[in-house]
């Protein structure tokens, strides 16, 4: 008997704090689904531009894995009892979207690695790994199972990335640069304390960043992470530090 | 083929002024400043990296080339509660320090702590050498007392002197090496035992010493007081000056607070030296890291790692806390001397303390002579 009402008690305390903040996992799950089908749309685009068949099987199966991702964070909405919405066109998943397309359309095999790889990785793995922090049961594991699934298959990038590093670093580090102005300003504008262009088109009520402590997390945390994260990754790629400072330095707020 | 990093200095803001400034320098002239609120909110997450590079001219004529790393530690999280997330951060700099290939790092501020303590925190340091820097600032902030003192005509054998925070390493040695000047001195800490310690081994030398854990409590008036213990925030309440006090104020943060009234004292900020070959900076972050009202001007801490680089003498020349000896201190003034390194013209929160023409060579557009602020 007591095992039982210890039980009961047990899972209406959980359900509470969860319901209660549910529409707020509502909106960072939306985000996360969203992010992961725009992975999944740039590796399918990037396995058309690879000439290596291994690398379009590689591709391939990264956009299998970003897919099961998406699925994962939806089902762990409906545990919540949400229905979680996506939406790849949604502001700035939108230009994210399009500014890969636009190495794409150069065949810029090395351009779409550092944009998916090193920058909006770099963003979701650092997000994720504290959302997993602090989300509540098996959302929680999920976030921080995915930000480990994310962080594993980036090694295979990030070589590729350092030999290309090797052959012409001005070169490499040019580029990266040209990719920084142009993806970092956007996902810089996304974590920004406020949207200064207005709605993020996902979220379904106001910003969800002013509700984020309501759940133990702040915006401002999540970019500093999130940048933190970016920042280690170039160090990996062998950028000199006292540069990527400058870039992330001018970054808007 | 990357220049060669012949010295590193890691050291940390000491406010958010300073932070938001290093923050506008690289944003550049024509983005505006970061707003407060994100800087606090972006400052703390940066990891641990070069900020800026340096070219140290010596007198005599060679230069040596490093680079200035900032730990990013947040100025308002410097208390003894966040002590482990610093270690964390200074050893990333130290880290960093290693990566860069630099031949001799100098440990300011709170990062001295990595070669201080009982344990020795640094990573794997490879052919990387690490100093406190504590010999140089001692020089400095012992060279200014005597400059004052000569400069008021005051006799130091008739002196009482009180060092704030005098079993560190920089008080210790201030201690050992102006306790034979002096008549009588009295030691000041929290913690009784290193107090006893420190006042046995210089009462052996016959000197008359007294210690308190308390300034309140202390019946014996002070001539002249050394600032230099680490405290959490800039609030020292001295209770027992005598009349016309010199106080040397060389904690950072600032162990006086602004607002401290000290009528009839002099105060100056001690410990500091000047680069008559001078110093540039890429970016030019100089005035942000340097806030003196003097040209070529830095802590002796991280003035140190320089001197050592500009002698070619890459070796730890302060490690461990409460070994620097009147020896070491001579020692490092001369190799200074020897490259135009000097004491600081002395200053405090008002402005210079001193009438001087400050002349360095490679640097004529940062000529300037110093408005004098209160009379010596
Ligand atoms: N001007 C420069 O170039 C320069 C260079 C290096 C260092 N510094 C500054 O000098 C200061 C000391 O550095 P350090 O390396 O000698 O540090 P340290 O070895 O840690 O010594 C700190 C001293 O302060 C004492 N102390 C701490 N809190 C105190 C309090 N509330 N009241 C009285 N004494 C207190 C400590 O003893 P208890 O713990 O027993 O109280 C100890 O004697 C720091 O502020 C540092 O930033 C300046
Ligand atoms: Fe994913």
């Amino acid at each position: 008997m007591e095992a039982v009402t210890t039980l009961k008690c047990a899972t209406a305390d959980n359900a509470n704090p969860i319901s209660s903040t549910a529409s707020i996992w509502q909106d960072v799950l939306a985000q996360a689904v969203t992010g992961e089908l725009i992975a999944v749309l740039n590796y399918t685009s990037l396995a058309e531009i690879c000439e290596d068949p291994d690398e379009v099987a590689d591709a391939l199966e990264h956009a299998e894995s970003e897919r099961g991702h998406a699925a994962a964070f939806t089902a762990e909405g409906g545990k919540l009892g949400i229905v979680v919405p996506n939406n790849v066109n949604a502001k700035y998943w939108k230009r994210l979207r399009t500014a890969f397309l636009r190495q794409i359309d150069a065949r810029g095999f090395i351009g779409c690695l550092i944009i998916q790889e090193v920058m909006l990785e770099s963003f979701a793995v650092a997000s994720y790994k504290r959302v997993g922090q602090v989300a509540p049961g098996s959302l929680g594991n999920t976030f921080a199972a995915i930000a480990a699934e994310e962080e594993d298959h980036i090694d295979h990038a990030m070589a590729i990335l350092r030999a290309e590093r090797a052959l012409d670093v001005q070169r490499f580090d040019d580029k990266v640069y040209a990719l920084h102005i142009e993806v970092m300003t956007i996902l810089a504008q996304m974590f920004a304390r406020e949207d200064a262009d207005g709605h993020c088109e996902l979220c379904h009520g106001s910003c969800v960043k002013q509700s984020l402590p309501v759940v133990g997390l702040t915006s401002s945390e999540l970019r500093g992470v999130a940048l933190q994260h970016y920042l280690r990754t170039l160090d990996m790629l062998g950028l000199p530090g006292e540069l990527t400072l400058v870039w992330v330095a001018q970054l808007p707020v | 083929m990357p220049i060669p990093i012949d010295f590193a200095l890691i050291a940390h803001q000491e406010s958010w002024r300073a932070a938001a400034d290093v923050l506008a320098v690289l944003r550049g002239p024509y983005l505006a400043p970061i707003p407060d609120d994100d800087l606090k909110e972006i400052f703390p997450w940066f990891p641990p990296r070069a900020v800026c590079h340096i070219d140290h001219r010596s007198v005599l004529g060679h230069s040596v080339h490093g680079i200035y790393i900032d730990s990013f530690i947040p100025p308002d999280r410097l208390a003894h509660k966040y002590r482990h997330e610093n270690i964390e951060r200074v050893r990333d700099a130290a880290a960093c320090a290693i990566k860069a290939g630099a031949r001799i790092v100098s440990l300011g501020g709170f990062s001295s702590i990595l070669i201080e303590g009982d344990s020795d925190l640094l990573p794997e340091k490879g052919e990387t050498v690490f100093t406190t820097g504590n010999t140089l600032t001692v020089a400095f902030v012992v060279k200014g007392i005597k400059k004052i003192c000569a400069l008021q005509g005051r006799d130091m054998g008739e002196a009482t002197l009180l060092i704030v925070g005098a079993t560190g390493d920089v008080g210790s040695g201030c201690a050992r090496c102006l306790a034979p000047l002096v008549k009588r001195v009295v030691l000041n800490a929290r913690s009784i035992d290193r107090l006893r310690s420190l006042a046995e081994e210089l009462s052996a030398g016959g000197k008359a010493v007294d210690i308190a854990t308390d300034l309140q409590q202390l019946s014996v008036q002070a001539d002249i007081v050394i600032c230099v213990a680490s405290l959490e925030s800039p609030s020292l309440l001295l209770g027992r000056l005598g009349p016309n006090a010199i106080i040397c104020d060389a904690g950072y943060p600032k162990n006086l607070s602004p607002v401290d009234v000290l009528e009839d004292c002099t105060v100056f900020f001690g410990g500091l030296g000047q680069s008559l070959g001078g110093m540039s900076f890429e970016p030019d972050v100089h005035r942000v890291l340097h806030r003196h009202p003097f040209p070529n001007v830095g802590q002796g801490c991280v003035m140190e790692g320089m001197v050592l680089a500009l002698e070619g003498r890459f070796e730890p020349f302060s490690q461990g806390r409460g070994f620097i000896t009147p020896e070491r201190v001579q020692e490092i003034e001369a190799i200074a001397a020897r490259h135009g390194i000097h004491l600081a013209p002395l200053y405090n929160a008002q402005g210079p303390l001193e009438e001087v023409a400050c002349e360095t060579e490679g640097s004529a557009d940062e000529r300037q002579i110093a408005a004098p602020g209160r009379a010596v």
